[in-house]
């Protein structure tokens, strides 16, 4: 009797070649895109999507193409901080054409294909009480398909605002193996740094991607009133910051970053002149020359 | 995965696959050489991750349309998005596109018929009760065949009784 390594093919199904063509398509896209940047964190509300959305626009200021792909399937918020909630999508032969903010900046996010504000990710299925057997696998094809199925035409760079946790790093690395870099984001707190830590060795040891760099958000407060800087997160013993030598940038803990963010404009674009605005574009050059060198 | 005719020794090819019933798509193989037929059902976990993988049985031949898989599985999704499928390709050079994407990108394997659903089969609450003891991976399919079981044997309402009658050709106690 045959086996299985003596049957030809796989009975005309040729799952080989259907998967096989998804990836073409992807490289194919890919190979428009200059550089690829993962931003993310193990820890959630640190702030990874306001800085995507602002050094998005930092690198498309300093006269770069940029695209953005909101890799938060379920909490997608990259839509709203652009500005471009509102955007309807085209279908093309050739591909969707994404939502493009006053600046240039190109995004996709599953917020744009949700039929309103209260509607979460439901996929079709017979039954959603045994999701979590398949719903990963769905949501890892949504990403291949925001990233191959986008005409993103050229870019220079193509950011990832991943979801928290670190989960997701594997599978952008399979669809990417080619992936430029990752960006972490952490707060000065133990808690934080317990968790990024995690991410760190994730991605540097097991993943082998190279590390752009770590930034450090809600570093500190500018005091309103009289422009001193504190501590926001000011304990007995404030916490070392243990990747004080992959440190790229400080963000400031400042108000109006949340208030741009629920308004849907970058903050880099209203306050350019202000310490956390220099931050966000010094961030936005560190991932730049990271590149050159 | 594949599937040999022990007594031709030979690989058996697709035929053919149904649309999804309570979830469950059936694929038909078929030896070349003799003929002889053998059905792979599917449960819906297995359906589903198919579907979650873009993947379809018997091959696909069909030109692959932007964001396929999230615009025919999302459930939640927007209505009104702008189709243009005749457009102009990144190289510049000009592709047909399909007919409407929302019903040209929806596979018919995964469409669910509808069609075949156990006409008039109610569920007595202490029978739903039971069904619901069972574990939830393996539930959709003993209900399935469940309800197989009352239709074949007349039966319009399925109790605790169709149940016990019914409990011998699974596995699995409820």
């Amino acid at each position: 009797m045959k086996t299985y390594t003596q049957l030809p093919g796989d009975a005309g199904s040729n799952i080989i070649g259907q998967v096989n063509d998804q990836h073409t398509r992807l490289k194919k896209r890919l190979s428009f895109i200059e550089h690829t940047v993962a931003i993310m964190s193990g820890k959630g509300g640190v702030g990874k999507s306001a800085i995507t959305a602002n050094v998005a626009n930092a690198l498309t200021q300093m006269g770069c193409s940029v695209g953005i792909v909101d890799a938060d399937i379920n909490g997608p918020t990259i839509a709203k901080m652009m500005g471009v909630r509102n955007a309807t999508l085209e279908y093309t032969a050739s591909g969707v054409i994404p939502a493009t903010d006053s600046l240039g900046t190109k995004i996709i996010s599953m917020d744009l294909l949700l039929s309103d504000d209260d509607s979460p990710v439901m996929w079709n299925a017979h039954s959603q009480k045994d999701a979590f057997t398949w719903r990963s696998t769905m949501e890892v094809s949504a990403l291949r398909e925001f990233i191959a199925d986008t005409q993103w035409g050229e870019l220079d760079y193509l950011l990832l605002d991943l979801p928290p946790g670190s989960e997701r790093l594997p599978n952008v690395i399979e669809l990417i193996p080619d992936l430029g870099g990752v960006v972490i984001i952490t707060i000065p707190s133990d808690v934080s740094h317990l968790i990024v830590k995690k991410s760190v060795t994730m991605t540097r040891d097991i993943l082998k991607v190279p590390i752009i760099g770590v930034v450090e958000n809600m570093a500190y407060y500018i005091c309103q009133h009289c422009g001193e800087s504190e501590q926001l997160f000011a304990s007995e013993q404030t916490p070392d910051n243990p990747f004080q030598s992959t440190t790229i940038g400080k963000i400031p803990f400042d108000p109006k970053l949340s208030h741009c963010s629920d308004s849907g404009t970058p903050y880099v674009n209203i306050y350019p002149d202000t310490d956390t605005s220099k931050s966000l574009i010094q961030v936005a050059k560190k991932i730049q020359s990271f590149f050159k060198t | 995965m594949k599937f040999l005719c022990i007594e031709c020794d030979s690989a058996m090819k697709f035929k053919d696959v149904t649309r999804p019933e309570q979830g469950s798509i059936t694929a038909v193989f078929e030896c070349p050489e003799c003929f002889t037929e053998i059905a792979m059902f599917l449960n819906p976990s297995e359906t589903q991750m198919l579907k979650s993988l873009d993947l379809k049985l018997g091959g696909n031949n069909e030109t692959a349309q932007p964001m396929q898989m999230i615009r025919s599985q999302l459930e939640t999704g927007k209505q009104n998005i702008i189709s243009n499928m005749q457009a102009e390709t990144e190289t510049g050079e000009t592709q047909e596109g399909g007919k409407c994407p929302f019903t040209s990108v929806i596979s018919d394997a995964f469409e669910e018929n509808t069609t075949t659903e156990p006409d008039g089969l109610q569920w007595t609450s202490e029978a739903l009760e039971r069904l619901e003891r069972i574990p939830s991976f393996v539930r959709p399919m003993a209900k399935m065949g469940i309800e197989s079981f009352a239709k074949d044997n007349g039966h319009t309402e399925i109790t605790g009784e169709v149940m016990d009658a019914a409990r011998g050709n699974f596995p699995t106690e409820f």
